[in-house]
Order: structure tokens, then C-alpha cells, then sequence
């Protein structure tokens, strides 16, 4: 069995308000210990954002500068502009977002940000939709995925984010997961030694929004990753892809049935997420393979 | 007079707010039970020990199995392995091999010779022991330990009962019994051999000696096979042959034997002459499916030559030439509700016979009792005891083959263990009795099962079925040292914690401690998420409602 081997230092505190076994809570613990005390936060409206919060109350113990959602990017390069002109070059800047302020409101800003190749590191909580303002679809949503504004399942796939991140030839993308709990804290930590554009995708079960039991963020995090459906690599000048997780190891029903928004799902619903999933993972090793 | 302008900025810990009200059940930390031990004739501490294993803390791994079971070696070999049948890891892909990473540990403590502590204090008070099998060594180990006087009073010239006596060294070598005996005996026993007591009267004798008296005298009267004339030189008792074989006797019967029995016993029988240049054919009223010896002693039977005649019975017996006719019949078998208990019905007109140079009958053993009348109760197929091993007679207890029908190693060393525990309390220790309500037995549901990948059990090697017949020596062999390392690493370590720190570091809320030696729940913060009971990969946190 392999041991978790990060530290908590006492960065995150507890008392927040996030859905007990929240994986999001427990991502940003795992991430606020692994930067360390020299950072500042931005975030945009989010879950996040209200974990965070609640003024007057603070759950992380660094500055957090709550910006708007349309542009987490751009008030992250702002910040980081001030440090380097105060003299604190050392300072790392974190914004955090979900994918609703990252691959949809806030995507022109995250495409400013990485074509002038700022000095952030920005982590996406990929909660798949709206999700801290009752669970709309988001263009993160993937296919047949029930949300409130799409009850019968989507009915167009997820954006490939990572893609249009890479066309930007920043130096480091990366996916993790909260069921990878060594694996997230390594991609941190090698960011944070990275000059430039960072992006880092965390996978987040959410559990009102995807119908997940209080128990099973986890869990449902590592089936997605084994399944391929949610796969850990990495993309280093985003032409560089290097996978962190050995292969494929079970069918997608493993991570689809532990969801309620998959619940409608024919047998040939099922078979055809297990067809997207196959696809993209051949062309995921195809580019591992160029790389 | 303006007031100050509230700060913009945040200025409190969010840890003022409690959100332990938010939930309906917590996680608790407890230690229960695994199935393996549940299903452990002596209790066995197997998530302990195994993990000590993975550890490499070998000598500590042989200390715990040492606390319920002085003969690590000799059980690794022989026993029945009921935990194997229990054990969780089944329903992921195989049982842990439990009884070999037990003879590895015991083999190890032998090879590095690991003596026991003595006992802290001496006492006084003074137990007879009589019967110098598992049952009686057992309890004469528990006695020294706890720092009581043992008188140990054997019939025959040598200790160890049915395992020197009835299981052949091919399944366990006798440098493995007198090694794990001699520790027994370096605690200090008052060893009397070639001393049978032999009624009820020396019994009483040895009572009014001692503060108190363990009988473990086995069973030790062959069941009579009718029909068969016992006085012919060419029938042999198999307890008989077995003694012989043991003791390096010659054996003199002729060369085609037919064994009568389907037992484990009869196994033996077979496989020892077998050993001795001879054709052997096992005779049994079960069919092969239904033998009551394990499927793997038949196998090995069978990959030694041993003929099977299953489903039939022996009617008469007698001199034809040179040799011996049997004549036999096939039946039709129909177990009982308990074990031993059956009901046979010849069928008409399959008679047939075979031909043979000798028999030996192998259909079980029956506890002598009637030597005990008058001291212990005497109305069953085994002395009566109450759930204390104390028989009719205040301070004579009983244990082992003699008092129990379970008749195996395990559970006699187990029976021997319970009753040392009584007899202390008995004599007035205050010792309490180790029990696991089984009930609280940790479920595989509760292990995290994703942290364990599937893994091949590791088996141990055979030797070579050509080589085996030529002599005696041991046919399963050691687990390599990297396959026993490997094999502890399948186990689960059911209930028993091993400080992973998973349910610390998964919790998203911070809301449980680290401990010098554990965790704690923090119920101000703790929102009853259940995160850290599912990434538990031992079953050791569960929730429970409170109130
Ligand atoms: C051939 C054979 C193979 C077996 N194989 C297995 C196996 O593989 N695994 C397994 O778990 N079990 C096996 N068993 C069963 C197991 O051996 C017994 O259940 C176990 O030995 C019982 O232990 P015990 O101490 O009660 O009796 P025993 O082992 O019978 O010991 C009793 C001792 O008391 C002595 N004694 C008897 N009467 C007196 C007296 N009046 N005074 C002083 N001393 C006396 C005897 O000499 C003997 O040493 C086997 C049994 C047989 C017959
Ligand atoms: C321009 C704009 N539109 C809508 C909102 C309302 N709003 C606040 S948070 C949020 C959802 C954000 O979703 P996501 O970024 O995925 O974060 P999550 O809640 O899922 O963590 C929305 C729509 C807003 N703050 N600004
Ligand atoms: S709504 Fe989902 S992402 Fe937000 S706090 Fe609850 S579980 Fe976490
Ligand atoms: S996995 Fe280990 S502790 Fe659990 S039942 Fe099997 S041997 Fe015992
Ligand atoms: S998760 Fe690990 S540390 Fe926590 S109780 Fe289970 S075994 Fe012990
Ligand atoms: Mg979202």
C-alpha cells in the first residue's frame, strides 16, 4: 500500500462550510500545505470561494483576493505584478477556480493570462458544472450527464480544456486527483518551481451536484482515474506528455454508477461514454508517444 | 465622533464556527476482531502478526503467535487452517496463506532459537498435567507463564502425543516437535515419563498432591472395525502401525495392504506404507467427493499411487492362498447431519473383492473414560466438562481429544490454553477470560478493498512426487523468504490499525488528531462525512450513531 506523505502544516482551517466530504475541501488542504505560508489566493465566485469565506470568517490562512468570475486570470496576474514590483518575487500566486470561471466566464481572461505566459498558479476544481449555485451544466459537463439545467443528460461532451490550454505552449499543464493524494502534492510542488503559466486540473466529485454518497468523493475521484475517464498526465511546454498513472484498469460502469446524475443511462448510454473515453485515451497515448 | 470603519479584510478563524452539529453518526476507532481469529482455535492474533511480518519484526511476529500458541512450527505444518477458510482477502481474490507465513515465523524462531521469558514470579500453587499432547503441553506452557508449578505425567517414554505418535514425519519433521517441546520444557517442568496414571484412583492421588489436575489423555481406544478378526497377523490397528512407523519400528506386514478408513488418519496410513515399498488401495463407505480427510491429502494420496476403492464396505476377510480375500460391496452413502454420523446401504448384487496381503482398519479413535469412573462424568462419548473445562470434580479439568470431538491439533492446543486460564482462576489469579463477541467481527465491506491490487496467493512448493516415496522427509516445503514477505503484504490487517494516517489526511474538515499512539476525532469539527471510515483499509474506524 502506498502512504500518503504530505504534511499538514495547519494552512487550511477547520470550521469551513463545505459539504462534509467534500473533496474540494480536501484538495485545497492538500494544496494550501504543499505552497506553504508565502502565497496569495485569488478566487473567483465558486465553491471555493465560499469555502474560503464568509466574511467575517477566514478558512485559509493566507491573503485571499476574491475577485469576480469572469476574470480570475487577469486579477491573479494583477496581484503577482504588484508582488514583483513591492520586491516579493518569491511569492507564489494561486488562483483558484472552478471550471465554470475557468472554462467558461473566465476563459478569455485564462487565455490572456497564459498568452503572456504570467507567473501564476492556477487550479482548476473541475466540479463538472455550477455548481455552489444548484448544479447547472457547464461546458466542463460531459456527455449525458444530468445537471438541473439538463436533466435528460447533456448532450454534447466535455471541452478539452487541456488542448486549448496546450495550443498556448505553457510551460506546465497537469491533471490530479484528490484519490491521488501524492501525486497532487508533486504536481504543486513542481509547479511552484515553474517560472510562468501553471495550470493543474483537480478532478472534484461533487456530491449534491453529481449525486454522490457523503462518503464516496474519493473513491468515485479514483474511479474516474482508473477508468481513463479522468486520466493523470502531464503537458510540458504543452507539447510534452508524460502519463502519471500506469493504464487503464476498469470499465467506465465502475466510475458511472456511483453517480446519481448517471442514473438514466441505458446500457447503450454507458457504451457510448466507454466509446469517448477509449477514443481519447488512444489519442492521449498517441501524443504521450510524440512527446 | 465618527466609529472605526469595519476592516475589509477577514480577521477570524473559520474554527470558531462548529460544524460538528451538522452531523448524525461519528467515526470511532476500535480494535475488533478479524474473521481469521473469529475462526482461530487458539485465538490467534493473525492481523498482528502478520503485520509484524510485513514489518520484519519477525521475533515480535513469533512472540504474538507464542502468547496463544507454543508451536508456531508444528501448527504452520498441520493445521486445518480454519482461518483460511474465514479470511476476508476470499472475496477480493484468495484467502491469505495464513498456515504458511505461520510455519515461516516458527521455523525462523527455531533456526534464530528464541527461548521463552521466564516467568516473572514463582508461585506456590501446583498443577498435574496428565497426557504430554498438544492439549496437555499447551497448558503446562499457559501454567509456566503465569508462574505455576507443572508436573507433567506421560505414559509413554517420549512427549508429544498423536504428534509424534500418529502424524508421520513426511507432514512434520521430529526436529520441529522436540524443538518446540524443548522450549516448553526450559520454562521449568517437572517432566515424569513412562508414568501412566492409570485409574481413577491415582488420579485422586495426583489431585490431593496438586492444587489442581488437567487431564489430556486423548483418544486413545481404536474403534473396533466388526467383522474383522483383530487377533490375525495380518490385520494391524492403524494407531498401532502409525506408532510403529514412528518410532522407526520394521514393519512386517506383507506387501498389497488395504487401509479401511476415508479419514485423514487413513491418509497417513496409506501414504506411510506407501513410504514402505507397499501397494496400497484405501477402502471407504464415502465416495471420493465426500472423504472426510482434506481434498489435498487425497490428492497428495493419489499422486503417490494410492488406490482408491470409494463407496464401499468390507464384509469378510480371509486367507486365500498365500494371501487375502476381501470380500466388499458397493454402497450407497448418506452423510448425517453431524460430522461422523452417516447411513450405508449395500447394493444388491455389486459385490466384488480384493485381493491383499494385509489390513489395517483407520476408522477413528474413541476417548478411554471408564479408567476416570467415578471422578469425572462418564455417560458420553467424551468426558463431560462445563464451558470452565472443570469436569463433575471441583479442580479436575479436562481438555483435548479426551473431552471434545473437535480432534484437531489446533483445537486441542486452544482447549489447553482455556483451560490454564480457568485453572489460574480456579486457583485464584483473578485472571479475566479473553472473549470477541462475534458479532463485532470486521466485515469485508468495512475493508477499503481499492487499496489492495490482485495478487496470486503464494504457495509453497511440493517436493517432487518421484523423490517423496524414498524416504520420510518433509513433502511441503518452507515459503521463500521474498514469497512470505509478499504473502503478509495480501493480508488486510482486518480491525487492527496500522497507522497509515488515511483517515488523518483524508479528512477534509482537519477534524481528527494524530495521537502518540493513534487518533482521535475532533467533535467540534467532525461533520460525519464517513471519509475516513471508507479510505480505512483495515476496518479499523467505523461509524456508529451517537446518543
Ligand atoms: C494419524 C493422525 C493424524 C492426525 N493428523 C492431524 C492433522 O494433520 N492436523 C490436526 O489438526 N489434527 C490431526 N490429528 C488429530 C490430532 O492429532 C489430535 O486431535 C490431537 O493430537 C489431540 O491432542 P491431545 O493432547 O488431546 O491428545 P494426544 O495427542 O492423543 O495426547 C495424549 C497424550 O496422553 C498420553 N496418555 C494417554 N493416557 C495416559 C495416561 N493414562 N497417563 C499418562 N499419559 C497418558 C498419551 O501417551 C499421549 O501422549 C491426527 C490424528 C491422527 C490419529
Ligand atoms: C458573470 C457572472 N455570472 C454569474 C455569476 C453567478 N455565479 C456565481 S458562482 C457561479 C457558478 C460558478 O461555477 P464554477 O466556476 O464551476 O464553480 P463551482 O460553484 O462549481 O465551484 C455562478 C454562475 C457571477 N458571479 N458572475
Ligand atoms: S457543492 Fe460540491 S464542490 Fe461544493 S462544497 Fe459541496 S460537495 Fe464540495
Ligand atoms: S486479510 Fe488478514 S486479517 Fe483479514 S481475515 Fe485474512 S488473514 Fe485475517
Ligand atoms: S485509515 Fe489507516 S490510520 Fe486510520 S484507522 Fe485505518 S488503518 Fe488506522
Ligand atoms: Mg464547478
Amino acid at each position: 500500500m502506498e502512504m500518503i506523505d504530505y504534511q499538514d502544516d495547519g494552512l487550511f482551517n477547520s470550521g469551513h462550510v463545505a459539504c462534509g466530504g467534500c473533496v474540494e475541501a480536501l484538495s485545497l488542504r492538500v494544496i494550501l500545505n504543499t505552497v506553504g505560508k508565502d502565497a496569495v489566493a485569488v478566487v473567483p465566485p465558486s465553491c471555493t470561494a465560499v469555502i474560503c469565506g464568509g466574511y467575517p470568517m477566514s478558512s485559509v490562512n493566507i491573503p485571499v483576493f476574491h475577485t469576480t468570475l469572469e476574470s480570475g486570470a487577469a486579477s491573479a496576474s494583477g496581484v503577482k505584478r504588484a508582488l514583483m514590483a513591492k520586491g516579493k518575487h518569491d511569492t507564489t500566486v494561486l488562483c483558484i477556480a472552478g471550471d465554470g470561471g475557468t472554462y467558461d466566464i473566465g476563459l478569455q481572461a485564462l487565455s490572456s493570462a497564459a498568452e503572456r505566459n504570467e507567473d501564476i498558479l492556477y487550479i482548476c476544481f473541475d466540479n463538472e458544472g455550477y455548481m455552489n449555485t444548484g448544479g447547472q451544466k457547464s461546458s466542463s459537463t460531459p456527455l449525458n450527464a444530468a445537471t438541473g439545467s439538463t436533466p435528460g443528460g447533456k448532450d454534447t461532451r466535455k471541452k478539452n480544456l487541456i488542448e486549448i490550454l496546450a495550443a498556448h505552449r505553457i510551460p506546465y499543464i497537469a491533471t490530479a486527483s484528490p484519490s491521488h493524494v501524492n501525486d497532487l502534492a508533486a504536481k504543486v510542488e513542481k509547479a511552484k518551481g515553474i517560472r510562468g503559466m501553471k495550470v493543474i486540473i483537480v478532478l472534484i466529485p461533487c456530491l449534491p451536484g453529481w449525486g454522490v454518497a457523503d462518503n464516496a468523493a474519493v473513491k468515485t475521484a479514483r474511479m474516474g482515474v482508473e477508468s481513463g475517464v479522468f486520466p493523470l498526465f502531464e503537458v510540458e511546454d504543452g507539447v510534452t506528455y508524460t502519463m502519471n498513472t500506469d493504464g487503464k484498469s476498469r470499465p467506465v460502469g465502475d466510475y458511472l454508477s456511483l453517480q446519481k446524475r448517471y442514473r438514466h443511462l441505458t446500457d447503450d448510454g454507458v457504451a457510448a461514454i466507454q466509446s469517448e473515453v477509449d477514443q481519447d485515451w488512444q489519442r492521449l497515448q498517441q501524443r504521450v508517444a510524440v512527446g | 465622533m465618527s466609529s472605526q470603519p469595519s476592516p475589509l479584510w477577514t480577521h477570524t478563524p473559520s474554527s470558531v464556527r462548529m460544524t460538528g452539529t451538522w452531523r448524525s453518526a461519528s467515526p470511532d476507532y476500535r480494535t475488533l476482531p478479524s474473521p481469521c481469529l473469529g475462526a482461530c482455535p487458539v485465538d490467534g492474533r493473525i492481523a498482528v502478526w502478520v503485520r509484524q511480518v510485513k514489518e520484519k519484526d519477525y521475533r515480535g511476529a513469533w512472540l504474538t503467535l507464542a502468547d496463544n500458541n507454543p508451536f508456531p512450527a508444528i501448527a504452520g505444518r498441520i493445521c486445518h487452517h480454519p482461518c483460511e477458510s474465514a479470511c476476508n482477502r476470499q472475496y477480493l481474490d484468495e484467502t491469505v496463506g495464513i498456515c504458511s507465513l505461520e510455519r515461516f515465523v516458527g521455523d525462523m524462531a527455531l533456526a534464530e532459537g528464541w527461548a521463552f521469558d521466564k516467568p516473572d514470579t514463582e508461585r506456590s500453587e501446583s498443577v498435574a498435567v496428565i497426557g504430554g499432547g498438544p492439549a496437555g503441553l499447551s497448558a503446562a506452557y499457559q501454567l509456566r507463564r503465569r508462574g505455576y508449578q507443572v508436573s507433567l505425567y506421560e505414559s509413554k517414554d517420549q512427549l508429544g502425543g498423536l504428534l509424534r505418535y500418529g502424524i508421520p514425519a513426511y507432514r512434520l519433521e521430529k526436529a520441529i516437535l522436540d524443538g518446540e517441546i524443548q522450549r516448553i520444557l526450559d520454562l521449568g517442568v517437572d517432566v515424569h515419563l513412562n508414568a501412566e496414571v492409570g485409574d481413577a484412583d491415582a488420579l485422586k492421588a495426583l489431585h490431593d498432591k496438586h492444587d489442581a489436575v488437567y487431564l489430556a489423555t486423548g483418544a486413545s481406544r481404536s474403534k473396533a472395525l466388526p467383522g474383522l478378526d483383530y487377533s490375525q497377523p495380518w490385520v494391524m490397528d492403524s494407531a498401532d502401525f502409525l506408532a510403529a512407523t514412528n518410532a522407526g519400528e520394521e514393519c512386517t506386514l506383507g506387501k498389497r495392504i488395504v487401509v479401511i478408513g476415508g479419514g485423514s488418519a487413513a491418509m497417513d496410513v496409506a501414504r506411510t506404507a506407501r513410504r514402505l515399498g507397499r501397494e496400497v488401495t484405501v477402502l471407504s463407505l464415502e465416495p471420493e467427493d465426500q472423504l472426510p480427510a482434506q481434498r489435498v491429502e487425497v490428492d497428495e494420496a493419489m499422486e503417490e499411487d494410492v488406490t482408491f476403492v470409494t463407496g464401499a464396505m468390507m464384509q469378510s476377510a480371509g486367507a486365500n492362498g498365500d494371501g487375502l480375500v476381501l470380500n466388499c460391496i458397493k454402497v450407497n452413502f448418506q452423510a448425517g447431519e453431524k460430522r461422523g454420523v452417516f447411513t450405508i446401504d449395500p447394493i444388491d448384487g455389486s459385490e466384488f473383492t480384493l485381493s491383499a496381503d494385509a489390513v489395517i482398519p483407520s476408522i477413528g479413535q474413541d476417548a478411554d473414560i471408564t479408567r476416570w469412573q467415578g471422578v469425572v462424568a462418564d455417560d458420553g462419548p467424551v468426558v463431560g466438562t462445563g464451558s470452565d473445562w472443570q469436569t463433575a470434580t471441583p479442580g479436575v479439568f479436562a481438555g483435548g481429544d479426551l473431552a471434545s470431538m473437535d480432534r484437531f491439533v489446533t483445537q486441542a492446543i486452544g482447549m489447553g490454553k482455556q483451560a490454564a486460564v480457568e485453572i489460574a482462576r480456579y486457583i485464584g489469579s483473578g485472571e479475566d477470560r479473553d472473549t470477541f463477541p462475534e458479532l463485532t467481527i470486521v466485515p469485508y465491506k468495512a475493508i477499503s478493498s481499492d487499496y489492495y491490487p490482485d495478487v496470486a496467493r503464494h504457495v509453497p512448493a511440493n517436493t517432487d512426487v518421484a523423490g517423496r516415496l524414498e524416504n520420510f522427509n518433509e513433502v511441503q516445503q518452507r515459503l521463500e523468504h521474498t514469497d512470505a514477505l509478499a504473502e503478509a503484504e495480501r493480508c488486510f490487517s482486518c480491525g487492527t490499525c496500522i497507522f497509515c494516517d488515511n483517515c488523518y489526511l483524508y479528512c477534509p474538515d482537519m477534524a481528527i488528531t494524530k495521537l502518540e499512539n493513534g487518533y482521535e476525532v475532533k467533535s467540534d469539527y467532525c461533520k460525519g462525512c464517513g471519509l475516513c471510515v471508507a479510505e480505512c483499509p483495515t476496518g479499523s474506524v467505523m461509524m456508529y450513531e451517537e446518543g
